[in-house]
């Protein structure tokens, strides 16, 4: 068991930063979000071009994955700001994060009688949220409290090989040695090896689960009337020798490794708080699939890339990790683990792990990631239906 | 001495994937399993990508990792390229679906070839 130095929370969760973010409930209020976090030091912004007009169960989905990055581990306090009168109610999200014993103000620009006033307060609020969160120190926190996000990002046939080895090792010596968690997603990249997976499964009616969103993916990919080849696998994924989704599914899923699979949750859900690896089912689409994750709160991602990828998130420190030795060499940036010699060179694939984990463990204690240092983040929220 | 940078998964995968660059005409021995496989090169095929381990016939299940990742389009002979040109996917197939032909049903494909 080994410890970190985190941020304590007055939920019980653990943060290993301590940002303010700035959300945005619809796309008429997205600007003043930008603005205010261009002001104030530390803070994040979290726009969308949802939140207004969709159906409920797009409704839900969207105030789920505000809420979660809202009330993440690694936020401290949250500003809202609202346009007017939406469904998703910007008063009911600050009530929300205000329960978790965050912070938390709320913001319509209509009800401050136009964009100025509103910026005014929202920059008050922001700017008293950043100088409270730079007073707080880290403490040290037992490892198990982490939870490891997972995903990978413009995969080639050096993925499955080579770095999927590693975050899968670096994530199953978080959950068994230290009793933390994991998470990854993706399910359409399931296809080819749902079965195997599914049989990982810590009870029939999880695996019965599993084969049932694989299929429901499948049936409304087929609903299109097209060949998803393109979709998946990507341009890019073909360009670095992935033939069809089920060659890049069956590399992707190394990433998980082979043990037991507690559950699958929806998207953008809370990652359940006991031990252990868990799915999410989120799309194949990488900044949907992270900001699911991110909205369940993994505390980090590492993201298993083949040909590179500035994919990264708002409040959740993004660690690429790559096996290809020709990525690494072109796209530096976005390589923060160079792990190729595992695959080309002489090191083994317990030498990559450990890269990975030392990596992990010093982005936990602080250490900037390389996206942090570009201040890179993206935000999708993944939708199921149309707007109205 | 097989060819380090040709990897084959496991035993029953009939696709090597290059960790070099390989040209048409070169003689490369790659490991499957236990067996030393000869083979001549047909095609150039760029790191990352794939080549036949063995003569292949249209329709034949295309296996790495000891699994199915599609179905050849057309015969190809050992050590030449496999990729999208000869390789087609049984997932997500809204053609298929859309022309009444049947698109591949993930439970029942999953578990077979």
């Amino acid at each position: 068991m080994g410890e970190f130095l985190g941020y304590e929370r007055e939920d019980g969760s653990v943060g290993i930063r301590n940002q303010t973010v700035v959300v945005s409930t619809a796309p008429y209020a997205n600007d003043t979000v930008e603005r205010t976090a261009e002001i104030v030091k530390d803070a994040i912004p979290i726009t969308h071009p949802l939140g207004r007009c969709q159906t409920k169960p797009d409704v839900f989905q969207t105030y789920r994955t505000l809420l979660g990055h809202a009330t993440h581990p690694n936020v401290y306090g949250a500003v809202v700001i609202a346009h007017a009168g939406e469904i998703v109610d910007g008063d009911e999200l600050a009530a929300d994060i205000a329960e978790t014993g965050r912070p938390s103000a709320s913001i319509n620009i209509h009800e401050e009688k136009g964009v100025m006033n509103a910026l005014d307060e929202a920059v008050d609020a922001a700017r008293e949220m950043s100088q409270a969160a730079s007073a707080q120190r880290r403490v040290p926190v037992d490892t198990g409290k982490l939870t490891f996000g997972i995903n990978c990002a413009t995969s080639d046939t050096t993925s499955g090989l080579c770095q999927h080895k590693a975050t899968a090792g670096a994530a199953w010596r978080l959950i068994e040695d230290h009793g933390g968690r994991a998470c990854f997603a993706e399910t359409p990249e399931f296809f080819g090896g749902e079965e195997e997976l599914a049989e990982r499964a810590v009870s029939e009616e999880v695996r019965q689960e599993i084969l049932d969103r694989v299929a429901g993916w499948d049936q409304r990919l087929q609903e299109t009337g097209y060949d998803v080849r393109g979709a998946q696998p990507t341009p890019d994924n073909m360009d670095g020798g992935l033939t069809t989704i089920e060659e890049k599914s069956l590399g992707a899923l190394v990433k998980s490794g082979d043990g037991p699979i507690q559950d699958i949750v929806d998207y953008a859900a809370e990652i359940p708080d006991h031990s252990g690896m868990y799915i999410m089912d989120t799309p194949g689409h990488g900044a949907e699939s992270v900001t699911g994750i991110g909205a369940g709160g993994a505390h980090f991602m590492v993201i298993s890339t083949g040909q590179g990828h500035t994919l990264s998130n708002p409040v959740m420190p993004t660690i690429k990790v790559t096996g290809n030795p020709h990525s690494a060499e072109r796209v530096p940036e976005q390589t923060d683990v160079d792990v190729s010699e595992a695959l080309v060179g002489d090191e083994t694939i317990d030498w990559a792990t450990d890269q990975l984990w030392d990596e992990v463990m010093e982005v936990v204690d602080g250490k900037y990631t390389l996206s942090e240092t570009m201040g890179e983040s993206q935000f999708a929220i993944h939708r199921i239906g149309p707007s109205t | 001495m097989a060819d380090r940078y040709l990897e084959v998964v496991e035993p029953e995968d009939n696709v090597a994937t290059a960790l070099r660059d390989v040209e048409a005409g070169e003689t490369v021995t790659v490991a499957v399993g236990d067996e030393q496989r000869e083979i001549e090169v047909v095609d150039d095929v760029q790191f990352g990508h794939k080549l036949a381990v063995t003569d292949l016939s249209d329709g034949d299940t295309i296996r790495k990792y000891g699994k199915s990742i599609g179905n050849a389009t057309e015969d190809i002979p050992a050590g030449t390229w496999v990729h999208v040109h000869n390789v087609e996917s049984n997932y997500g197939r809204g053609d298929l679906a859309a022309d009444g032909e049947g698109g591949g049903d993930a439970a029942a494909s999953a578990g077979g070839d």
